[in-house]
């Protein structure tokens, strides 16, 4: 990559979030659409601006609980993972029940998992981290089965341990495969997390304050969090994508 | 007395959706220490398999295999295999350096033999013109540069034995021939038995002691050719009668085992 496209590359997403803001705002003024319906950007903006510590605040709670609740889900995900892509009939008896996660609606389970655990943090971490494993099981166990079959042989060659195997071989394959799927995961914890304060009793975080909005009809709190966890997503892809440059195992970088 | 290398009887077959392939039927061979043997003959004549038989990754169905009066398997277990198979198979995260120490790296402590320390690696790779390389990735490097690493990697662990299953394969005509010579080079140092699988009669003529050529259908020796060229070997070699007598008759026994 040249050092104009290197330097040019991160302003294209940015290019890319203003252009897509520009035609929302022109999208309500040429539509004359109301602003309880749907006010411009520019609008939820100044709302924010006008109370920034309440957004920081509930902000920072929902990213906490986000980021634990992924944490929790990525290392269930990966463990598990292991044995999957060891042993098929483990994999043919784990993926079924992944799926049923998967496709089961947060809303199905998380009173359930409020009565159990009672509430606080316990359940949205519960909740988040529910939402954010199938990823990180799939794509460990693909990434962990996607070895080189020359190497693997190299390795048996000289007897290596099955421990030795997974760490110097399965392991860095499945890295990169891991923050595909952390990708997905950024946005399912905040998901998570956020519905999760709906049933959690508690009283912060940004699905407390849409919640909050929505009841006493307060449009710009609510979309002004809704704005909130958009930015979050976008910085926590932002960290997915500098440790996976830290780490020298991601993907190839995409062509031209 | 008994080679160093001992295949008695081998017989090996594979389960297919067609019923069973029998990849090597009765094979005998005897391999000396220090020998090179080249495998050659058209694909699906067991070349591989043999080699996986011996290196104990794979186990016959009949028939017994002996390496330095051990089973396979156990001397898998000691690290007495150096395997160089077909792709450089390198780690694409790790340096040339750390790559060239893997197999001496793996499974510690448990080979019988003397295994390279760091240095001698390194002055390995710088021997076969990596030493500007030494920290660089896989990906940085030509293709033959990273079977020059590859075959470092496979004479670094010191191994009795060297399992190649054409590792040359891949490379233009010209880098090919340089490796050649490289390994050539390599085996003068160390001395290891070498079995080498090859489709370049070429190769196999220079580099071999014996070439063994087989038939498919099922997998069998149908010849071994004896090499009387003198060692060490070089490129002039490669116009001499000898050479040449050796190529057409490893060629007309190929001819005669394809049209079996």
């Amino acid at each position: 990559m040249s050092r104009a496209a290197r330097l040019l590359t991160p302003l294209a997403g940015l290019a890319g979030i203003a252009g897509f803001l520009g035609l929302w705002e022109l999208a309500v003024v040429v539509f004359d659409i109301k602003a309880f319906a749907l006010p411009r950007p520019s609008r939820i903006v100044s709302d924010m601006a006008s109370n920034p510590g309440f957004f920081v605040r509930n902000g920072w709670a929902t990213a906490r609980e986000a980021g634990i609740g992924l944490a929790v889900g990525a290392l269930a995900g990966a463990v598990i993972a292991v044995p999957m892509a060891h042993l098929r009939v483990i994999d043919r008896a784990v993926a079924p029940v992944a799926t049923l996660v998967q496709v089961t609606p947060i809303i199905g389970y998380a009173p359930a998992i409020v009565l159990w655990l009672g509430p606080g943090l316990g359940p949205i971490v519960v909740i988040t981290a529910l939402v954010c494993f199938v990823p990180f099981l799939f794509g460990a166990a693909s990434g962990l089965r996607s070895v080189d079959p020359d190497t693997l042989e190299l390795l048996r060659s000289v007897d290596a341990r099955w421990w030795e195997e997974l760490w110097r071989l399965r392991v860095p394959h499945a890295v990169p495969y891991l923050f595909a799927a952390a990708r997905t995961a950024i946005g399912l914890s905040l998901i998570g997390a956020a519905l999760g304060e709906w049933f959690a009793l508690v009283d912060e975080g940004l699905g407390w304050a849409i919640k909050q909005g929505i009841n006493f009809n307060a449009a710009p709190q609510v979309w002004g969090a809704t704005f909130t966890m958009g930015a979050l997503g976008l910085a926590g892809l932002g960290l997915v994508g500098l440790a996976e440059r830290a780490s020298g195992l991601g993907r190839p970088e995409p062509g031209r | 007395m008994p080679g160093f290398v001992e295949v008695e009887q081998v017989t090996k077959a594979f389960d297919t959706r067609r019923g069973p392939v029998v990849a090597l039927a009765d094979v005998e061979l005897s391999i000396a220490r220090g020998e090179i043997v080249s495998l050659i003959g058209p694909s699906g004549c067991g070349k591989s398999t043999l080699v996986r038989l011996v290196g104990g990754l794979l186990a016959p169905d009949r028939g017994s295999l002996r390496v330095d009066g051990q089973d396979p398997v156990v001397a898998r277990a000691a690290k007495s295999f150096a395997l160089a198979p077909q792709s450089p198979a390198l780690l694409d995260w790790r340096s040339v350096r750390d790559n060239a120490r893997l197999l001496v790296r793996v499974n510690r402590g448990a080979e019988r033999h003397p295994v390279l320390d760091d240095a001698a690696i390194d002055d390995l790779l710088r021997e076969v013109g990596l030493g500007d390389f030494l920290d660089a990735r896989p990906r940085q490097l030509s293709g033959g540069m990273r079977q020059r690493v590859s075959l470092v990697r496979a004479f670094a662990l010191g191994a009795p034995v060297l399992l190649m299953d054409e590792p040359f394969a891949a490379l233009d005509e010209i880098t090919r021939a340089e490796m050649r010579y490289l390994l050539l080079r390599l085996w003068s140092h160390h001395r290891s038995t070498i079995v080498f699988v090859t489709h370049s009669i070429s190769e196999a003529v220079m580099l071999s002691d014996r070439v063994v050529v087989m038939a498919p259908r099922p997998g069998r020796i149908v010849a071994v050719e004896t090499i009387g060229l003198e060692r060490p070997r070089h490129e002039a070699q490669e116009d001499s009668v000898a050479f040449l007598g050796h190529v057409a008759t490893i060629r007309r026994a190929l001819h005669r085992a394809m049209a079996s």
